[in-house]
């Protein structure tokens, strides 16, 4: 593993292209299937719905022929806020647990005239295991949507799927441009960040002495690099604007696409697989 | 008396390894240098020039292959390459950008601090750096970093890195985007660096006029290999690999070339104006008398 090689471990926002059936999927019903199976994810509150849902996710993962391991990657960058997250839910949230369910463990600590409460209860823990497996889930998911699809195809889809809203002046349009925008330059300030860390590197700035978790040094070091990533980005921001203007851009005002593409039967097909997920992951009773 | 100072043998490395997305983008590069070197790294975009710069400091490893660098071996996975990062400046493509702090002198001393300077220290090499770029210390240190030219932010960024006072400087792109004052004023900075401050230059550019300006040797990479390599007087002189290589030559070699199938006769390792005109001259003297 290389000191400065983040890129490779952002897989959010990436595109690698195939022709597996997610790849070939029309983007409306690639983004419809993806908030239904979403749905199902975040609500199944037992942990057999939980995994589950995890191994459909991977499954899906599978489908898409991107290689398991490199999605997986995409975890690691967040396993630090994961590890803080779990255990502060373990050793607090049956404080606070209003169902009643029964304790599995509880140690009161004094710490001068301070006094800390730890409870798990089985409510608490089940939320705990629940949350890690549902972010990593919601990752999977995430990915496995802009890993196959391009952000033209994505904006796409959601201006379309937005059009019949425009009665109610939702500007469509305008929001998938938005989207369209911020999603193309996550690759770019990733490259630039790298960039920035070799370049102060290069003249005597030392990244990655502190530990993972020593934030309030890692905070200070990043002065170097986050007020040239920020004038970078306003920089670009402004050229944006300009190239946009000299086109003249307005909007989606009076536009027409070229051609307005017909939802073929595998997109209907996913749509009613996914939903039937959703409904089964809703309707099972779960033990537990 | 000179030394070895960088011997790079057989470098492979690969962008995003172990990912769908990996390219290679180094296939079997060499590099030598000198401590007394001045020399330029050419070859065509994607020829593997950025990431065969990048591992003289330590800040990509290889994946095979060997980068020894004074002495120290970079494949060696346990090997603190920071202290090397001292010895080895290495200034990026349009540096302007990496600059942070609101003034120029706090800027250019952000090296020497991390390296726990005393404030005389710091002040003294912060003083030589600007000074060794063209900057007075008087009259930039306090001025507002953000509020200069794109010529003198480029000369701060390069005294940012000359603060670390390193043996060897690289330079990728040192050129690019400057008004021809700003790269004539950049050029003779580096020229007296290294005939002054003793410091081997490399400059990594396909800007050939800029190649033949300044560099003694050339070494040529193309799709990740080094394909040639040798003074800049016998490296244009190969004016058909070179343009076979998608490289351009110097306007001067160009001219000469053209003369001489015009049928003049004129050296084929000409490369300054005056160079070409001293030929041309002695020529027709000589053909008149």
């Amino acid at each position: 593993m290389d000191e400065f090689d983040f890129a490779r471990g952002v897989t959010v926002g990436q595109y690698v292209p195939g022709s597996s059936i997610l790849h070939r999927l029309d983007p409306r019903a690639k983004l419809g299937g993806f908030v239904i199976v979403l749905a199902a994810v975040i609500t199944t509150s037992s942990y057999l719905g939980n995994a589950v849902a995890l191994a459909s996710v991977i499954g899906i993962v599978i489908l898409s022929g991107i290689p398991l391991g490199y999605v997986l990657s995409g975890v690691r960058p967040i396993i630090p806020i994961l590890v803080i997250f779990t255990i502060f839910n373990f050793l607090f949230l049956g404080n606070y647990d209003p169902t009643g369910s029964p304790v599995i463990w509880r140690q009161q600590l004094a710490v001068g005239p301070y006094e800390f409460a730890f409870t798990v209860t089985e409510n608490s823990m089940k939320q705990t295991v629940q949350g890690v497996v549902r972010i990593i889930s919601l990752i999977l998911l995430t990915s496995v949507l802009t890993l196959t699809t391009t952000i033209t195809s994505l904006a796409k889809g959601i201006e379309l799927l937005l059009a019949p809203f425009r009665r109610i002046k939702v500007p469509g349009h305008e929001i998938a441009m938005v989207f369209a925008i911020a999603y193309r330059f996550v690759p770019t300030v990733a490259d630039e960040l790298e960039r920035l860390m070799k370049a102060q590197a290069s003249r005597g700035a030392d990244f990655g002495r502190p530990g993972r978790f020593q934030f309030a040094k890692r905070a200070r070091q990043l002065v170097p690099i986050t007020v040239p990533l920020f004038v970078g980005a306003f920089r670009r921001a402004e050229r944006l604007i300009m190239a946009m203007e000299s086109r003249c851009y307005v909007g989606g005002a009076g536009r027409t696409p070229i051609s307005l593409p017909r939802l073929a039967l595998r997109d209907w097909a996913s749509l009613a697989a996914a939903l039937a997920f959703t409904l089964a992951i809703w309707n099972v009773p779960w033990p537990a | 008396m000179s030394e070895t100072i960088v011997e790079v043998r057989d470098l492979w490395h690969s962008h995003l390894r172990g990912t769908p997305l990996e390219t290679v983008a180094l296939r079997g590069a060499e590099l030598q240098i000198a401590s007394d070197d001045l020399i330029a790294l050419m070859g065509h975009t994607g020829s593997g020039k950025s990431t065969l710069v990048q591992h003289l400091n330590g800040l990509l490893r290889p994946h095979q292959g060997s980068v020894k660098v004074f002495g120290q071996d970079l494949g060696d996975r346990k090997l603190d390459a920071r202290p090397l990062r001292q010895m080895v400046g290495i200034v990026f493509q349009q540096p302007e950008q990496q600059l942070f702090d609101p003034t120029v002198g706090d800027d250019i001393a952000f090296g020497p601090r991390q390296l726990r300077c005393t404030p005389e220290e710091v002040r003294r090499r912060v003083r030589t750096a600007m000074e060794r770029v063209g900057l007075g210390f008087e009259a930039f240190k306090d001025r507002y970093t953000f509020g200069l030219s794109g010529g003198e932010m480029r000369r701060v960024a390069l005294a940012g890195v000359l603060a670390l006072e390193p043996r060897l400087l690289v330079l990728d792109e040192p050129t690019a985007g400057l008004d021809p004052r700003g790269r004539a004023q950049l050029l003779s900075s580096l020229r007296a660096l290294h005939a002054d401050a003793g410091i081997a230059v490399v400059i990594v550019s396909h800007d050939m006029d800029v190649v033949a300006e300044l560099a003694r040797r050339v070494w040529v990479l193309a799709e990740g290999r080094t394909v040639m390599h040798g003074s800049v007087r016998e490296i244009f002189a190969r004016v058909d690999e070179l343009r076979e290589l998608r490289l351009g030559i110097p306007q001067v070699s160009e001219l000469a070339h053209e003369l001489r199938k015009a049928g003049r006769q004129v050296p084929a390792d000409v490369l300054t104006v005056d160079e070409l005109a001293e030929a041309l001259w002695t020529n027709s003297t000589s053909r008149a008398g």
